[in-house]
């Protein structure tokens, strides 16, 4: 008979729900007293469970690269108006900010590939050669989103400080592939706010993993955008179906008045 | 390999590395009186789902297509459903609640199961999901790639929800995918107009979009391989 992982006599309980979030903050992190919530959002004051630490919540930047938002990148150089992509700056410059001083964990996210393409999809490459825009090409802010390129780098405007996550992603979801998921659980985050580029595709493909994982998600409408208004609002809309099927919505400027000292 | 007119451009796919994929058609969701009607949705719209969705269902079986459904839903104890999902927006109805078809999303509920409709086959896959995406939580990924499968027929329910959210995860991983059109459903109009919109943006950005009837014709007729290795034809012949 092989030795049990129990004591005699001490049977297992009911199983530790998979789930559970870290309970201790990671011990570099500097614990503020501030905290979030109630955020006026839509469908509910943000988050379900009245307001949360400050260092238990991560402010996700995803993609503000050139090559999305900067002039000549891969967006760019598909003919779209840099515009709608570069509407959400200034708020989430100001949002960075907020996100420093009251101690969130800040991460930002980069859509790349390995310079010799190799976590490359060939759909996904095949793709973007059939519009103009072949991912590992030569173009005018240096190979289209490969890593360690000019326009794989993330916009002055809102750029990484020393000691902030850095998520490299090959897709458009930040958890597939890449350890962001370890990460935020390793800082004991349960709850996540979302700014980034697009809408639509990067940001929501991130925040259904996010919330299938069990955070609670918010998203910002200043703070996002994308390269078709009506996707973007769509994009929005779709959050707040259904009670919140995957969290809130929400401006900066709601949660800045949302957080107390 | 077969080829499909479709939104952005012809999806092409090869029968034997393809999987019908049949999302969420769960009586809680679909049916009159169960929890999605109990929440004030029109089901209207997704039962209109299910008849040109038993029709490629049939056919794929016909042809030996490999067929996999997939089911949203919890452990009696709840233990793999986050506090986010359970508690968010002071539901009516919170998951694990007895409902009109037994406790909300609960696996093994009569409301948890799949219409008889669509029924799955002895042998079809079965895939039981906690979140919206099928991929995450699941063996979904690793079932594929045992059965060597590379491309995927989307359909189901709700098309900007669950349904959405597997083509997202799928595409990530590199699969092809193709969406039918008049097999996915929302309770919602204008979000099953731009959620088809948003799959095939940018260049077919997750994929495909088509029409049942027209993925029907390309699964049931020639195979239209260009041979590439093929002899070429002599020009003279050598006396």
């Amino acid at each position: 008979m092989s030795a049990s992982a129990f004591p005699a006599g001490a049977a297992p309980k009911v199983p530790e729900r998979h789930i559970r979030m870290t309970t201790d903050l990671h011990p570099a992190r500097a614990r503020t007293a501030a905290r979030i919530g109630p955020v006026a959002a839509d469908p509910y004051p943000w988050p379900y469970d009245g307001s949360v630490e400050a260092a238990r919540t991560a402010l996700i930047c995803i993609d503000w690269q050139v090559d999305f938002c900067g002039p000549g990148g891969y967006v760019d150089r598909m003919g779209y108006d840099l515009a709608l992509t570069r509407a959400g700056l200034p708020a989430t410059a100001a949002m960075l900010a907020h996100a420093r001083e009251i101690g969130m964990l800040v991460v930002h996210t980069r859509e790349g590939h390995a310079p010799d393409l190799s976590d490359l999809p060939a759909n996904k490459r095949w793709r973007s050669k059939r519009i103009g825009a072949e991912i590992g090409s030569a173009g005018p802010a240096g190979r289209i989103l490969v890593r360690g390129e000019p326009g794989w780098e993330i916009v002055p405007e809102v750029a990484p400080v020393p000691g902030e996550v850095l998520v490299d992603k090959p897709g458009k979801g930040a958890f597939y592939a890449t350890n962001l998921d370890l990460v935020l659980r390793t800082h004991g985050i349960t709850h996540i706010v979302l700014t980034g580029i697009t809408t639509d595709v990067c940001v929501h493909t991130t925040m259904r993993e996010a919330n299938d994982r069990g955070y609670e998600c918010l998203v910002l409408s200043d703070c996002t955008g994308a390269t078709d208004p009506g996707n973007h609002d769509a994009a929005l809309h779709m959050v707040t179906m259904q009670g919140g099927v995957f969290g809130a919505v929400a401006t900066s400027t709601a949660v800045i008045e949302g957080t107390s000292a | 390999m077969r080829t499909v007119p479709a939104d952005p451009y012809p999806f092409t796919f090869d029968p034997a590395s393809t999987a019908l994929v049949i999302i969420d058609m769960q009586r809680d969701f679909v049916e009159p009186g169960g929890f999605g009607e109990t929440l004030g949705n029109d089901v209207s719209w997704l039962q209109a789902v299910v008849p040109p969705l038993k029709k490629v269902l049939e056919t794929a079986r016909a042809v030996g297509l490999t067929v996999v459904h997939t089911r949203e839903g919890h452990v009696p104890d709840l233990s793999d459903c986050p506090p986010a999902k359970l508690n968010r927006g002071e539901p009516s109805l919170r998951i694990g609640e007895p409902g009109p078809k037994g406790r909300i999303l609960v696996r093994g509920e009569y409301g948890h199961d799949i219409i008889d409709e669509l029924a799955p086959a002895p042998g079809e896959l079965v895939i039981d999901k906690p979140g919206k995406g099928s991929f995450h939580g699941t063996s979904f990924g690793a079932e594929l790639a045992a059965r060597g499968i590379t491309s995927l027929v989307v359909t189901g329910v709700t098309t900007e929800v669950c349904v959405h959210t597997t083509v997202r995860e799928a595409n990530d991983r590199g699969y092809e995918c193709l969406v039918l059109s008049d097999c996915v459903g929302s309770y919602f109009p204008e979000f099953q107009r731009v959620g088809l919109a948003m799959i095939a943006a940018q260049g077919g950005i997750f994929g495909w979009v088509a029409p049942s009837q027209a993925f029907l014709t390309a699964l049931t007729g020639a195979d239209d391989t260009v041979p590439t290795d093929a002899a070429p034809v002599p020009q003279e012949v050598a006396p």
